[in-house]
Parts: C-alpha cells; structure tokens; sequence
C-alpha cells in the first residue's frame, strides 16, 4: 500500500519551482501534496501526485534531474493528539522516520528505510495507510 | 611495402586502419616520413641548425624591420650579441599588439612585389592582423604541413579533401599546399554542403578529409543518416584543425569514421598551422618543426624561462622566414615540452596540446588557476556533465572561487546526505588539482548556459 513520491533536484533560484509546476499542469499531473526543502544552493521538492508514471515522464522530458521513491501516507483524524498518537505507533514499531510532511490537511507523509517492513508492522496497528489509488480519490 | 613481421601481413597505408594498427603494434618504422632525415637528427644537430639559424634571423630582422631595430636599439642589444640559442632571451618578446599596431605592413621585411601571398586572422578579440609570405615562406609551410599528413599516414596518392573554407585564414591554403607538396591529389571542395561533401567522397573516393573536428562529426552524423557506411568507405585519415579537439570527440568520430585523425599546432602570427603535429605514438604530444621555429616555455606572469618539461607560455621564433620575421612570439598558449626521442622515432621536441590560454588564467589567493584543470577533474567524475561556470568573488575580502557544476539526471538522489557528500567529493577533487579551496555549486542538468563558440567558463566579480 506505499505510495510513490516524485523528488526533484531544483536550483534555489526564482522560476525553477514553477518550471517544473507548469509542465505538471500541461500534462494533467495533479500534485496533492508536496515538500520543498532547501541547502541554501539547491533543494530537493517532493511530490505527491495522483499520476506518478506521468510526472517522472514529464520531468525526464525535460533531462530533469528526479527520482522515484516508495514513501507511506497515513490518514489521520482531525482531532487534538491525532498526530502523537500516530509517531508513538511508529516509535513503537522502531521505524526511523526520514522526513515527513503533510498532505491535504492531516494526510502525512513519511519516507522511511524500509517501506515493506513498515508496511508489515503498521497494517496491524490503529493507523489508516493510503494506497496510490486513494489518492487520485482524495477529498480535503 | 613492407612485411609486417608481428603480424605476418603486409603494411600498406592505403589500408583504412592499417597505420593505426602499425602504430599499436610500435612498427613506427613502416610508416610514413616526409624528411626523414631532418625529422631524426640527432639533438646537436637539430640544436646546431637552430643557432646558425637563429643569427642570421635576428641579423636579418634587424636589418629589415625598423619596428625590430628600434627595440633592440632601445635595449641595447646588437644582432652579433645573440651567439647562443639562450641569447634569444636578450631578444624582445612580440605579442599580437605589435602586429596590430603595424598593421597592414608595418612588420614586413621585403617589399610587397616579393610577397607572393597574403593571410589574415579572423580578429575575434580586436584588430584583424595580416600577415605575408614570400616563395620561400611557402616553400618551408608546405614542408611542415607535409610532414604533419606524413604523421597521420598520409602518402602521395592519397585524394584529399578540403572541408575547411579558403579564403583569408590560414587552415586552407595551407594544408592545401601542404598535402599537394606531399604528393596528393587536392580536392578543393571547401566548406559546406555536407551532402555534397559525402556524395564527392563516395563518387571520387576520397581517402583524406581536412576539417574542424566538429564538422567532421557533422560530416559523419549527417552521412549515417543517409545510410553512407563509413566502415566500408574509402576515407582513411582526417586531419583536423582550427579549433580545439578535445581527447573524446577524436576518439568518437574516429570509431564512427573508422578513420585515424591528428591535428596540429599553429598560428598565423607565426606561420599558420604545421608549427607543430601530432604522430600516432603518443596522441596528447605534437612534434614542433624545430628547423623552422625556436621554442621557449616561460612562466607567464615573470617571462622568465621554466625547467625543461614543466607548464608555461609557449614563446616562439620562426627560424628562417622573410614575409614577417617575428621574434620571441608570445602565443599566451599554456604547453610544456619535452626532448626524448619520440616512440615514433622522430627526435624533433613535443608539447603537449593546448588545451588552456594564459588569458583564462585565474589569480585564486595568489595560486594561479586555469579553467581547463576544472575541465580535466570534472571529465574524470561520473555524475557530472562537462559544463561548467566559474565564479570569483571577493565579497568577503578573500578571493572565492566557486564552481558551478551541473548534475547528471542519473546522479541525483533523494537524499540530502547523498547529494552533500556528492558535492563535497567534487570539492575535493577540484582541491586536489587546482591547490586551492573552491566551493562547488550542484545546478541542474542543462542549467549551464551553452553558447555556441567560444564559451565563457569564468565570471570575475572580484572589485
């Protein structure tokens, strides 16, 4: 049930984001989250898009520096102590979060070392995992 | 013809790959020579030719150069002062200004009726310059350019076609010349009309092709799409010139060609091209036509000469020329040369191809820097592509150099930590080499502006 996230070696320069946004539009590519985090000379901007196929073919088009990778997306309630309640079950379970972003409101993101395993151990735990389909299906 | 004892066939240049296969194989003595006997003599000859050479040059310049006499008058050095090939450092040096600011004929040591041609150069960075040359001046160009398409295995016979364009700059004629003294037949098909140029090589079977390395590729690129097999055409040799051919674009076309290519050294102000050639031993060295031009290596910034061997503005002196005899020619190419006889057999002295100008030379915090050691460290990393900018800024009051170094799509990781240590293995690369911090700057592929001839490496922004 992990979901594919798109990252993009992007140049902390104006105009190099929206370069990569307009050729997302121009292929139908519906960006559902995202995280732009930078070193001060460039950055690294992580997608979650409903078509991940499309957005990697679109951004090789381009001789874009990218890479697809398996992340998790949890769906939590919106309620007060949702979100530690959520890391404590991933802290139970010994999984080392990477980085970790949100979605539309309280979808979140985590990329961690072992996708599979941390699949296992969170399918039997009080957590909603998302899968690629449910994305293209994503109400806020 | 000669038998081929290691690999029990006979050698004939006209074989496509065969002087190739000789020079892997060291039978450097199956293939051609155009001066033998010059081109092997012993250093004290070769060191003997130059000295009587070079006093009679200088008495003779003095002579007929007012702009020279003034100088040396001014210096208050005499013709009979030069007694050894080091008293040339008693001599003025020359650059392209002085050519300028005599233009047109202020250089000439004979009167025009003894001129019977005349070159320029295109002028990029000013002023164009001109240049001219007597029977004898022809007579000693052609030699040189002979003994070059002699290095690449050109024989007489071969059918050689001309992909540069003739007019004032100094590539057509002169290897026009040349490959004519040699004893081929000349094919003066100049430049363009690619289509042509393949159809002309296949309807009179060509066997040597005389272009820029990037119209070559061209020539080569264009051909395979009209369905022309160069593995079975007769092209054989191409010899290359009037611009930089770097290392892996020779190697590319001469495996798309399946021809065996060299290029030369020269420059109008000189000569033209044919001051130096590359034989098939070692590809990276050119053999200087020492009876025709004393060479010096100097240390660009003092003037003063440097060891035998080490990297330094090549300085040079045509030894036997009339048009215009220019002394102590500063190139502002950056080259180190070497006198160990040669594999080939040759005991003329090599350099090493250019590959940077001392304009380009960068002042990092008192280390001298040339751009072309970026290219170099930067061809040895996977994960890079060959482009790159140099900034210089002293914001900080302490000069910074960083480079900006674009990314391969297929070097790029998720990751921060990845992407950090990859950047700081360029930086230690770079340092290795240049002796000097510099802060890399990853940017994204194709982020580097591509301009089309002469590219800008460096943006100098110190104050």
């Amino acid at each position: 049930m992990s979901v594919s996230q798109i990252s993009v070696f992007i140049e902390s320069e104006p105009g190099h984001l929206v370069r990569v946004l307009d050729s997302f539009v121009e292929a139908g590519v519906n960006v559902r989250g995202y995280s732009a985090s930078d070193t001060g000379d460039y950055g690294i901007v992580r997608f979650i898009v409903d078509n991940p196929d499309a957005a990697l073919a679109v951004l090789r088009e381009q001789n874009a520096a990218c890479a697809k990778s398996e992340v998790l997306v949890l769906r939590l309630e919106d309620t007060p102590g949702e979100l530690a309640r959520v890391m404590g079950i991933i802290a139970d379970c010994h999984i080392n979060v990477t980085y970790s972003y949100s979605l539309i409101s309280t979808y979140i993101v985590l990329s961690v070392n072992d996708v599979a395993a941390a699949e296992r151990m969170l399918e039997s735990e009080p957590v909603e995992l998302l899968g690629q389909d449910d994305l293209a299906h994503l109400v806020a | 013809m000669i038998v081929n004892s290691t690999a029990e066939e006979i050698f004939d240049p006209s074989v496509k790959g065969a002087a190739l296969k000789a020079a892997a194989a060291g039978n450097f003595d199956v293939l051609p020579m155009f001066d033998r006997a010059m081109e092997t003599s012993s250093r004290e000859r070769i060191r003997a030719i130059q000295l009587e050479k070079l006093i009679a040059q200088v008495a003779y310049t003095y002579e007929n150069v007012a702009w020279y006499r003034d100088k040396m008058n001014e210096m208050g050095v005499r013709p009979e002062d030069i007694k050894t090939l080091e008293d040339i450092r008693k001599l003025p040096f020359t650059d392209k200004n002085a050519l300028r600011e005599t233009f047109p004929y202020g250089l000439f040591a004979q009167p025009l009726d003894k001129i019977v041609e005349m070159h320029s150069s295109s002028g990029t960075t000013g002023k164009p310059i001109v240049v001219g040359y007597t029977k004898h001046d022809m007579a000693v160009w052609s030699d040189c350019i002979a003994r070059l398409a002699s290095m690449a295995g050109v024989v007489p016979g071969d059918r050689v076609q001309m992909a540069f364009g003739y007019g004032m700059f100094t590539g057509g004629f002169g290897l026009h010349y040349g490959c004519m003294k040699l004893g081929c037949t000349m094919i003066p098909a100049g430049s363009g009309n690619t289509e042509r140029h393949i159809q002309m090589i296949e309807d009179y079977g060509t066997t040597v092709i005389i272009a820029t390395p990037t119209y070559a590729l061209h020539i080569c690129e264009v051909g395979e799409k009209m369905g022309y097999d160069w593995k079975k055409s007769t092209l054989r040799v191409g010899l290359f010139g009037g611009e930089p051919c770097p290392p892996a674009l020779k190697a590319e076309i001469e495996s798309r060609m399946h021809i065996v290519c060299t290029d030369n050294y020269g420059l109008t102000e000189v000569m033209g091209p044919g001051v130096s050639g590359e034989c098939l031993a070692e590809r990276d060295m050119q053999h200087i036509a020492e009876d025709h031009f004393l060479w010096e290596v100097v240390d660009p910034v003092t003037g003063e000469p440097v060891p035998e061997g080490e990297m330094g503005e090549l300085v040079l002196t045509p030894l036997d020329k009339e048009g215009i005899p220019v002394l102590r020619y500063r190139t502002h190419d950056l080259t180190r040369v070497v006198t160990e006889k040669c594999s080939c057999g040759r005991t003329h002295a090599r350099m090493q191809k250019v590959r940077a100008r001392c304009d380009d030379m960068l002042i990092i915090r008192g280390t001298n820097v040339f751009p072309s050691q970026v290219e170099d460290v930067l061809a040895g990393i996977e994960g890079v592509t060959p482009h790159y900018l140099i900034v210089v800024d002293n914001e900080t009051g302490l000069d910074r150099m960083t480079v900006n170094v674009e990314l391969k799509p297929e070097a790029f990781s998720d990751s921060f930590e990845v992407m950090d240590d990859f950047r700081q293995m360029v930086a230690e690369k770079l340092k290795g080499t240049l002796l000097v911090g510099v802060k890399v700057k990853l940017v994204e592929p194709g982020g580097i502006e591509r301009s089309t001839g002469k590219t800008k490496h460096v943006k100098d922004l110190r104050k």
